[in-house]
């Protein structure tokens, strides 16, 4: 995924007070840390913060990264995973108090989840109806408990093995898996109850 | 998960190998075992079907992408400096900068954090009074900045002037040694004619006796010239005052022959 040394160096470069290492860096983890941020919090406005504050807090703590102990993408993942855990505490009761049919995201055009069931008499087409799957899958996403939610973000939409999960979440691989898979089976079951709601 | 036996696999086992299942990475026994598992038992078969279709519910979702604006806030957030704005209007300005140009705004980069501590009120008084006690001073000691400015410059601009200018200096202050030695003569000489002179008037020497210094008289303790106001304490000379012998026309009467002579002696202080 990244090269050590090329990342290594990167990261000298931007301790040592280089503004154009560190854009560099902003440039290149952007996307996928914006788009954990995304996926975990439901909110565009909520991944744009959480995403700006995973990067002063990166830019605070850069010089602890020791590419000896692992990739620098782990550790940019990790940042983010504990940012999001700490935001999800805080406003755990809003969360709580959620129900399925609450608007959950603001980021794309937000509608309860019932309503952004796809209609069956006529699709106006595949990418509307592409779009809106995505939409609804997004939103039964955000109703996972934090725990299996961040574990299939980062298996399933960030890619990452299973040992790398484990290093971010700080738990064994063996929870990490299970985790998985009560979050995949979890998902299936939530988009199964809203469909059959709708028919 | 109710932990039974089915087809020699238990339900913890199946679950352990349900993420290699999903993966692909399961193959040959192990996947016919696993396989036969998912069909008789009532618990695992479901939960494999939903975990196969929620994976591929979360393959669906695509990218989003970051609004335009997030690189930019966050490094106007981290480094302060919007590098991103700059860059793209450098690229649409692009002006020519001489090397002058850019010593200057190097320098300016690194005067501006002490030019503008300077500027604060309470260091502008002192670097104030400073400047007034550096003029003071130059222009109290001879000092001219515009002179001196155009002398190194001068030397800057040729090297010649510097000797010229070693040159004169050194005449000139020949020239003020020798002066300074020719007042000293002219000095010298005057004070030897006056020294030659001064015999011709005796009176001159006795009107300022020359005072002993070790004036064993000298209980007082006093200064010189205090003591001096008590010199008749320590003067002896009588004066006598004595009225005229015979009648003197300027000051007696003739017409007056039977007045007395008398005749006064009196110790009197000479003051």
């Amino acid at each position: 995924m990244e090269d050590v040394q090329v990342v290594a160096m990167l990261v000298r470069r931007c301790i040592a007070g280089d503004a154009a290492a560190w854009e560099e860096i902003v440039q290149t983890y952007n996307r996928r840390i914006y788009n954990i941020c995304y996926r975990f919090a439901g909110s565009g406005d909520d991944a744009q913060d959480l995403a700006q504050e995973v990067f002063i807090k990166m830019y605070r703590t850069l010089p602890s990264y020791d590419h000896t102990k692992g990739a620098f993408v782990t550790w940019v993942t990790t940042i983010t995973r504990n940012l999001l855990v700490d935001h999800f505490r805080k406003s755990k009761q809003d969360r709580m108090t959620d129900s399925i049919d609450t608007s959950a995201s603001d980021h794309e055009d937000a509608q309860p989840l019932s309503e952004q069931i796809p209609d069956q008499s006529a699709p106006p087409d595949a990418h509307v109806r592409s779009r809106e799957v995505s939409e609804t899958v997004h939103a039964a996403l955000a109703k996972l408990s934090p725990e299996l939610r961040e574990a299939v973000i980062l298996r399933d939409l960030q890619d990452m093995d299973y040992k790398e999960i484990a290093v971010v979440l700080k738990v064994p691989e063996g929870t990490v898996k299970s985790r998985i898979n009560r979050g995949r089976a979890e998902l299936a079951r939530l988009l199964q109850r809203t469909y059959r709601q709708v028919m | 998960m109710p932990d039974h036996t089915s087809n020699g696999m238990q339900c913890n086992e199946f679950e352990t190998l349900l993420t290699d299942a999903i993966d692909g990475v399961l193959t040959g026994t192990g996947l016919d075992r696993f396989q036969a598992h998912a069909r008789v038992c009532r618990t695992c078969g479901p939960l494999f079907a939903e975990a196969e279709a929620g994976r591929n519910w979360l393959k669906g979702l695509t990218e989003v992408e970051p609004p335009a604006s997030l690189v930019m806030n966050i490094l106007a957030s981290t480094t302060g400096v919007d590098t991103q704005r700059l860059r793209v209007t450098a690229r649409a300005a692009q002006p020519r900068i001489s090397w002058w140009e850019h010593v200057q705004a190097t320098v300016a980069g690194y005067m501006e954090p002490i030019w503008a501590t300077v500027r604060q009120p309470r260091f502008a008084m002192s670097f104030g009074m400073a400047f007034f006690a550096l003029s003071v001073g130059l222009t109290v000691s001879g000092v001219r900045p515009v002179e001196a400015a155009q002398t190194v410059g001068q030397m800057v601009a040729h090297p010649s002037t510097i000797r010229h200018t070693y040159y004169n200096t050194q005449a000139r202050v020949v020239r003020y040694i020798d002066n300074v030695r020719a007042v000293y003569e002219v000095q010298a000489a005057l004070r030897r004619i006056k020294r030659d002179v001064a015999p011709a008037e005796p009176g001159q020497q006795q009107s300022r006796p020359a005072k002993p210094k070790d004036d064993k008289n000298d209980t007082t303790q006093q200064p010189e010239q205090k003591q001096e106001r008590n010199y008749s304490q320590t003067e002896d000379h009588v004066i006598l005052a004595s009225a005229p012998v015979g009648p003197s026309p300027s000051v007696f009467d003739s017409s007056n022959p039977d007045l007395p002579v008398v005749s006064v002696t009196t110790n009197r202080r000479f003051v």
